[in-house]
């Protein structure tokens, strides 16, 4: 076979010289309007929030002396759901008319990378965190990079649900979700390695889930079980997906008969009609709670604590509960908690991620 | 030809400079979190036994997967443009249908399609042996890429392979498979290794697919371990871990790409004559009906699946009318959903044009040592969205943070290759002799590029617009690490409203993404492929 050999040919191929001037004008034009029309509006955040700093407002302790108004913008990096976001943030907004509240919103992993990159530019652009399970801020806090200060509202919560410089608003706690036709009565963590469940348990992965490494904590700390737990689930052929949503959509399914997951998860699918119910393990919830603190970074400190002041307070609590979450407050109503409450061992837990995570992953990979 | 020297040199220049600022410097951002703890915290991270584990299960799955979609895709090409099937524009958009899912659902609606107690399972028994697993991974990823391999080769045999010579070795007395493995497939090399390369880097950096269809067979890739050290990047030490894994996507594409790129030795050859009807002579309608039946079975099954799961009031319910709901839809739409839907069309819409505009000087710098910035544009997209986020915020997020510009950056970063490679594997013959016709006729350089490069170069530049835009519209990772205050794109706002957990609710998400994507895209590619040019036209007749 022969192919018909043919010189390059530079005329042809080549635009006109004007044309990749055009084109370099139209790229410099499209980067240009992008940028143009959508700092305008958010430029404010930038600038608006210097005038309102009260230069005394770092060492204001709240709690005493009464302190002007908050004003000006502040930005709130979250993980929470967005109802539950939009629920608290109107009721605050209501509260503090002077002060602009920008969302930021993104699963866990995306907003700790967000952040992982502001970092290495200087400070954490955002003034407060909310996060959806204490493992990330303990890492700010241990940081120095969270604000540490008193909020009056946080005077009656737990020591085990709170630490230095954050504070839980809310419980997540995870339970046992089993399919409407599997065989009703009490169960316990322990007996989900029952053999009547032979490959067909589902875990979700601590390695995906903030909240699944909660429980991985919780058991290889704080219970007598400890990594027996997971071997006896591996031993009966239990299979571990990324999510308690998807161990809930499993056992709906019916791929599962019985799963690992989260009350909300399993509330939600139970009120939409999905053949599961959820079962509060006899030996206890593995409660994990979802914290809040303010960036020290911050240059309105002042309006920043005031939001986290209302997160904590009645009305913020009543807004969550509104949500479908089990609030720190017990008095702000809310799904109640159906048995028992354990809580993992966090301070044990940080700084051993990695290895809590490795002697897992020995026994169910990933 | 002397004049013409600087022009491609100042294109070379252009081109270059480009790659350098939007591809080149967050890499070199993201290489420095990797190694700023030294070469020996690198060396630790990569050499445990689950990273290794990880790096080998991506490379393979990548190989295996790169090799059977080009393999299809080369297949269904072939078929599609050479052979006059009954029903063949159905055919294309059947084939090109996969592309509109978005791919984090894609490995979703396969599990609701044929995985235990999916579709299949429920109505015929019968379930995908494997489906969780690297079986399964390696068969999704092949059904998501194919559609890229196949714009890619069937691009590059609408615009350069001649058919005359096809013609020629029939009549000597070829077979029709003697015609393809000696003519046919060696003048499509180039395409075929463009299509090789990105459908590998497509494998390896993909990260929906292998982490919901592999965790439950405790099978990790690079991506899911990169994912599960971005979720811990709170701490430093794991923030690093997982720039060191991005890194290592890096350099396995640089490696994988580097080297079919160096044997991507294209010869010059114009077209002899006007394509004709070389394919099959008979047959055609079995081949035909088999090609759609396939369709069917990996693409409509599985969005079918996935609408009943958006329809259907709650998981585990039958998927049958007295179970409809729209609700799963309405909470989806809400208010802020036009606002995204804007700003996700700006960005697509910009995003494909700006791809398509530095392959326009790609073009026009081509020559020997474009090949490695061809390399270089590739790396951008063997990075996973949220590592790339994270090059493209550690790069521009001074100048450029939380604006559209910043996000549009990491796009044309991530989908650069798209375009590229789709225009590469056509360009590199172009019809010289008509070039030098029209010249010769007295058309100067901008109507000879007018009249005949660009009628030759519509079909690849239209699907690498295309494949951009669409790209781009369900674009989710970058999207929701990038965006800022009141410039949230489309999938961002429906992720936010519901965390991607609920399977309903994610497959009415799904839904939406896929109509917005329908509505928008269809109607371009039917302008696009339906006015084919005169000489694509004639070959179909029989």
């Amino acid at each position: 076979m022969s192919v018909v050999p043919s010189r390059p040919t530079a005329r042809g191929r080549r635009p006109h010289p004007r044309v990749t001037t055009a084109v370099l004008a139209t790229i410099a034009l499209l980067v240009w309007a992008c940028a143009g029309s959508e700092a305008t509006p958010s430029s404010p955040s930038a600038t608006a929030v210097g005038p309102s700093v009260e230069p005394s407002s770092p060492e204001a302790t709240p709690t005493a002396t009464p302190v002007p108004a908050p004003s000006g913008t502040i930005r709130l990096y979250t993980s929470v759901t967005q109802a539950t976001v939009d629920a608290v943030i109107a009721g605050y907004s209501d509260a503090h008319p002077d002060v602009t509240v920008e969302v930021f919103r993104a699963p866990t992993g995306e907003l700790a990378a967000r952040i992982a990159a502001e970092l290495r530019d200087g400070r954490i652009l955002g003034d407060v965190l909310w996060l959806t399970d204490p493992l990330s801020v303990q890492a700010y806090a241990a940081q120095d990079l969270l604000r540490t200060w008193e909020p009056t509202e946080a005077s009656g919560i737990d020591p085990a649900y709170r630490g230095e410089s954050y504070w839980g608003t809310r419980f997540l706690n995870m339970v046992i979700v089993r399919g409407s036709d599997v065989a009703a009565g009490p169960l316990s963590w322990s007996g989900l390695a029952d053999p009547a469940y032979r490959d067909a348990a589902a875990i979700p992965d601590p390695g995906f889930a903030g909240s699944a490494f909660g429980a991985l904590g919780y058991f290889a700390l704080s219970s007598s079980t400890g990594l027996d737990f997971y071997t006896s689930l591996k031993a009966n052929g239990t299979v571990q997906v990324r999510t308690p949503d998807e161990v809930t959509a499993g056992v709906a399914e019916g791929r599962f008969k019985v799963g690992m997951t989260l009350d909300n998860s399993a509330r939600t699918a139970v009120t939409k009609g999905s053949p599961v119910t959820m079962v509060w393990p006899t030996d206890g919830a593995i409660a994990m709670y979802s914290p809040v603190g303010v960036v020290d970074a911050t240059a309105n400190a002042p309006a920043a604590e005031s939001l986290v002041e209302y997160v904590l307070s009645e009305p913020g609590q009543v807004a969550i509960a509104g949500t479908g979450w089990q609030p720190i407050r017990p008095s702000a109503g809310g799904p109640p908690p159906e048995g028992p409450q354990v809580y993992p061992d966090w301070q044990g837990a940080f700084g051993r991620q990695a290895e809590l995570l490795d002697s897992y992953r020995a026994i169910f990979g990933g | 030809m002397v004049e013409a020297l600087p022009v491609r040199r100042v294109a070379w220049l252009t081109a270059a400079g480009l790659v350098a600022a939007i591809i080149g410097w967050p890499m070199i951002r993201l290489f420095g979190v990797a190694f700023e703890r030294g070469i020996g915290t690198v060396l630790e991270t990569l050499t445990g036994p689950q990273a290794t584990a990880a790096i080998w299960n991506s490379l393979w799955t990548g190989a295996i997967v790169a090799v059977l979609a080009v393999a299809s895709g080369t297949g269904a090409a072939l078929l599609t443009e050479r052979s006059a099937l009954p029903g063949r524009r159905w055919l294309r958009a059947g084939l090109l249908l996969p592309l509109l899912v978005p791919p984090f659902v894609t490995a979703f609606g396969w599990a609701r399609a044929f995985g235990p107690r999916g579709l299949t399972d429920q109505v015929l028994g019968v379930a995908l042996p494997g489906m969780y697993g690297p079986l399964g991974i390696v068969v999704v990823l092949v059904v998501a890429a194919t559609p890229i391999s196949y714009l890619i080769v069937a691009g590059a045999l609408a615009s350069r392979v001649e058919p005359d010579l096809e013609r020629a070795a029939r009549a000597s007395g070829a077979t029709w498979p003697e015609a393809l493995w000696t003519i046919t497939l060696p003048l499509l090399r180039p395409a075929l290794l463009s299509a090789l390369v990105v459908a590998f880097v497509f494998a390896i950096n993909a990260f929906g697919v292998p982490a919901v269809l592999g965790t439950p067979a405790g099978f990790a890739t690079i991506t899911t371990r990169l994912y599960q050290d971005l979720a811990l990047s709170a701490d430093p030490t794991a923030f690093v871990r997982a720039t060191t894994m991005a890194a290592t996507l890096v350099v396995v594409a640089l490696v994988v790409v580097g080297s079919a790129d160096a044997l991507f030795v294209g010869r010059g050859a114009a077209r002899t004559a006007l394509p004709s009807g070389s394919g099959l002579t008979r047959g055609r309608r079995a081949v035909a009906a088999g090609l759609g039946a396939v369709i069917v079975l990996t693409t409509l099954l599985p969005l079918v699946a996935l609408v009943l799961s958006a329809l259907t009031r709650a998981t585990g319910l039958d998927p049958v009318p007295a179970n409809w709901t729209l609700d799963n839809f309405a909470s989806a739409l809400d208010s802020r959903f036009l606002g995204g839907l804007a700003h996700s069309l700006v960005l697509a819409v910009a995003a494909a044009t700006v791809v398509l505009v530095l392959g326009a000087i790609g073009v026009a710098a081509r020559h020997g040592r474009s090949r490695a910035l061809g390399t270089a544009i590739t790396l951008g997209f063997a990075v996973p969205g949220s590592a790339l986020a994270v090059a493209v915020l550690l790069a521009y997020g001074g100048w450029l943070r939380d604006t559209l510009a910043i996000i549009l950056v990491a796009y044309v970063a991530k989908f650069w290759a798209l375009g590229h490679r789709q225009l590469a594997g056509s360009v590199e013959r172009l019809p010289g002799d008509q070039v030098r016709a029209a010249r010769a006729s007295g058309a100067g350089a901008v109507d000879a590029f007018r009249s005949v490069v660009v009628p030759t170069l519509r079909p690849s530049v239209i699907a690498a617009w295309l494949v951009v835009f669409v790209f781009a519209l369900h674009e989710l990772t970058m999207s929701s690490l990038l965006y800022g205050p009141g410039n949230a794109t489309l999938a961002v706002i429906v992720l936010n409203v519901q965390q991607l957990g609920d399977p309903t609710i994610t497959a009415a998400m799904a839904v939406l993404l896929v109509g917005v994507v329908a509505i928008a895209a269809v109607p371009l590619a039917i302008a696009g492929f339906g006015r084919e040019p005169a000489n694509l036209r004639e070959r179909v007749s029989p």
